[in-house]
């Protein structure tokens, strides 16, 4: 009876097996897969070493200016201060290369008088080191020098560009080297507000596109004017943050779920990011509702060479990419240990090093480079600069480390094809799947051995023909002698 | 069979309308119908080779998940909805052709897909990425081809007229997606009720 049962239940269970077979494929999701990872030319994720570890956490308390509470913002200068934006205390901390608190602002002078920040959420700082703080719960941005004193203070900007209801809540600020403003503002949808040096309001630059699916166009089409009143507005996405790069381009984040999450703007506020890498740079490519759904990228942060690194806060993860758009490496998580965050908002580099901050905990987790990363950055940084020679030794180097790497395959091949070595050439770049490059390798190399063997290629090519026409004339010879006998 | 069977094949297909009137009522059944396997047979072939072997700058397919059996499905099943659809159809519009002779007519305008694909298997490995319209082009042309010959097929079997024969290709088609909406529907049915039996099962055995 049991054997029978048994028997019964095998059978049920490879019916089942078999109904469901190529149901549940394709369930491969990031979470699963190595604790390091990268996604490969056909978006798979692959396990790969990782590139940067977390080394030190850094909170108020351990860099002698008391608990942070609720920080918002880090801004870290060309010769390693950290400017910690502490939101909730109504001040920013500048702490210096070993993480100790050298000064604490919290309060300065505007036209004689003592003014004090309210909730303000974003910090920039200039290289001479002028302060620009959103102080949000003013309404206000604040301008400081060096030493701390107020130059200047922007309200709520006047312009016939702005609705009569307008609040201006600044939340991000950003300055170029030309004294520029940019500034994010909560509820406006029509891109960054732009301010000349002085102060004064010039222009929107930077929305984003609406998306309107078909089903919707097609209802509002055919809506009445009332009807379509009712209706949902539709509205551009916000931004949720903003860097600049010493270039003078901005670089965005927003929560656009159809285009492009991540911008690099130009003065016209036109998108010139460089999307050349096997998908858009976007974060991550395979996730769950349950680990958090869709990227939520939440800060950005350009360092040299146009690489870029996108705080992705639904799961608390670095994606790092280089200027053409390739992802070089992806760190951090939501937990407890050391290297994963509980509420990130926002991320700066500090020369090689990474720190995010943590908006919940208080703190700023400092990663610093693995020998992976620090071989992979020198590459990048070696190609950016046109050396490709030691581009080629580095990325050899990272192969060597890391062998799904397929980027740096690429970065080998074009070594080689400046060297004119095409076939080798040919195939690195068929390894890393890069194939315009290919294409030119490979006709280099293909033009190379027809030139080699020219000689041989026609004296054969000529040899058949007088073989074939050969060939003919003794068949009509044939022919026409049985033609004759008969 | 002799060598001229063979030939004929390639003399429908430069030939459709004196060929296929001579596939209905001049050659043997039994002789085309193995043809007509070795047809499919080589374009399953010709579709796995393809994706094997198709130069890099026109091969997409990621390696790891090849599956020559589903290749083969992925022939199979087409032609035989289309032969099923056709008939279904071709029965209750007067046509005049049988499944065999659809069958074969089908597979015998298959064979342009296959005689110009394969070549280009390997031509694909010796060309760059401007030449590679060229691979493209003679792709669309394979199955222009064979769409032509599938149009004069259908209308010599069934003696349709050819206004006829369009309108009853444009209902094999949408025939074609209600077959597979059936078959969709079918299968989904089956699993629901091996599921809901294998609960029963499970509640039955984990109580004792």
């Amino acid at each position: 009876m049991v054997a029978r049962i048994k028997k019964l239940r095998t059978g049920l269970l490879a019916l089942c097996c078999l109904v469901s077979l190529g149901l549940g494929g394709e369930l491969a999701l990031a979470e699963s897969a190595a604790p390091s990872y990268n996604y490969s030319y056909w978006g798979n994720a692959v396990a790969a070493p990782s590139a940067y570890e977390a080394t030190t956490l850094i909170t108020g308390a351990s860099s002698g200016a008391g608990p942070f509470n609720n920080p918002q913002d880090i801004q870290v200068t060309a010769d390693q201060q950290i400017y910690v934006l502490d939101s909730g205390n109504n001040r920013f901390v500048i702490l210096d290369q070993d993480y100790k608190s050298v000064k604490t602002v919290d309060a300065f002078q505007f036209k004689g008088k003592a003014e004090k920040f309210n909730n303000p959420q974003g910090i920039y700082v200039t290289q001479q080191k002028e302060v620009y703080v959103a102080d949000t719960g003013n309404k206000r941005i604040v301008h400081l020098d060096s030493s701390f004193k107020a130059v200047g203070i922007i309200e709520a900007p006047k312009s016939e560009l702005l609705q009569a209801n307008f609040e201006f809540q600044p939340v991000r600020v950003a300055v170029d080297k030309a004294d520029r403003i940019y500034v994010m503002s909560a509820g406006v949808f029509d891109g960054f507000m732009e301010f000349g040096a002085d102060g004064v309001f010039k222009s929107f630059i930077g929305a984003n596109r609406v998306h309107v699916d078909a089903v919707e166009y097609f209802w509002k089409s055919i809506s009445t004017k009332a009807q379509r009143e009712q209706m949902v507005m539709y509205t551009p996405t916000e931004f949720t943050n903003l860097d600049i790069n010493d270039e003078g381009f901005l670089y965005a984040t927003n929560g656009d779920d159809y285009g492009d999450p991540i911008k690099k703007l130009n003065a016209q506020g036109a998108d010139i990011l460089r999307r050349e890498g096997y998908y858009k740079p976007s974060g991550d490519l395979l996730y769950s509702t349950r680990s958090g759904g869709a990227p939520r990228l939440v800060d950005i942060d350009v360092s040299d060479s146009e690489i870029y690194a996108v705080l992705d806060a639904s799961r608390g993860r670095v994606f790092t990419y280089n200027g053409d758009g390739y992802l070089l490496y992806i760190f951090g998580g939501i937990g407890n240990r050391l290297g994963e965050f509980n509420t990130p908002v926002a991320i700066e580099h500090s020369g090689d090093d990474i720190l995010v901050l943590d908006q919940v905990l208080g703190e700023i987790t400092v990663f610093q480079t693995t020998e992976y990363g620090r071989t992979l950055n020198s590459a990048v940084r070696s190609y950016y600069n046109g050396d490709e020679a030691m581009a080629s030794r580095e990325f050899s180097k990272v192969v060597n480390l890391n062998a799904n790497m397929e980027y740096a395959y690429a970065g080998i091949g074009k070594a080689y094809l400046r060297q004119g070595e095409y076939k080798e050439s040919a195939e690195y770049f068929e390894r890393s799947m890069d194939r315009t490059n290919y294409s030119k390798a490979f006709l280099l190399y293909r033009k190379e051995v027809l030139r080699g063997h020219f000689s041989t290629i026609m004296t054969a090519l000529i040899a058949l023909v007088v073989l074939w026409q050969g060939l003919r004339m003794y068949r009509k010879m044939k022919a026409r002698k049985k033609v004759e006998l008969h | 069979m002799n060598r001229e069977a063979l030939q004929h094949p390639l003399y429908v297909m430069v030939h459709p309308f004196n060929g296929y009137w001579d596939l209905k009522y001049e050659r043997s059944q039994k002789t085309s119908l193995i043809i007509s396997f070795g047809i499919l047979f080589m374009l399953i072939l010709t579709n796995v080779l393809g994706d094997q072997y198709s130069g890099f700058l026109v091969n997409m397919n990621n390696p790891r998940y090849l599956n020559s059996l589903l290749e083969a499905v992925y022939v199979l099943v087409p032609v035989l909805f289309w032969c099923v659809a056709n008939w279904s159809l071709t029965t209750l519009m007067d046509g005049e052709g049988k499944f065999v002779e659809i069958f074969i007519t089908t597979c015998f305008a298959l064979l342009p897909i296959v005689l110009i694909n394969f070549p280009w298997i390997w031509i694909s490995n010796l060309i760059s990425a401007q030449e590679s319209s060229f691979y493209y082009f003679f792709k669309n042309f394979a199955f222009l081809w064979s769409g032509l010959l599938m149009y004069v097929g259908i209308m010599t079997v069934h003696q349709f007229s050819p206004s006829k024969t369009i309108g009853t290709i444009l209902l094999t088609l949408l025939a074609m997606a209600f077959m597979a909406f059936l078959t969709l529907l079918f299968f989904s049915l089956v699993q629901q009720m091996i599921a809901f039996v294998s609960t029963i099962y499970q509640e039955i055995v984990l109580r004792r």
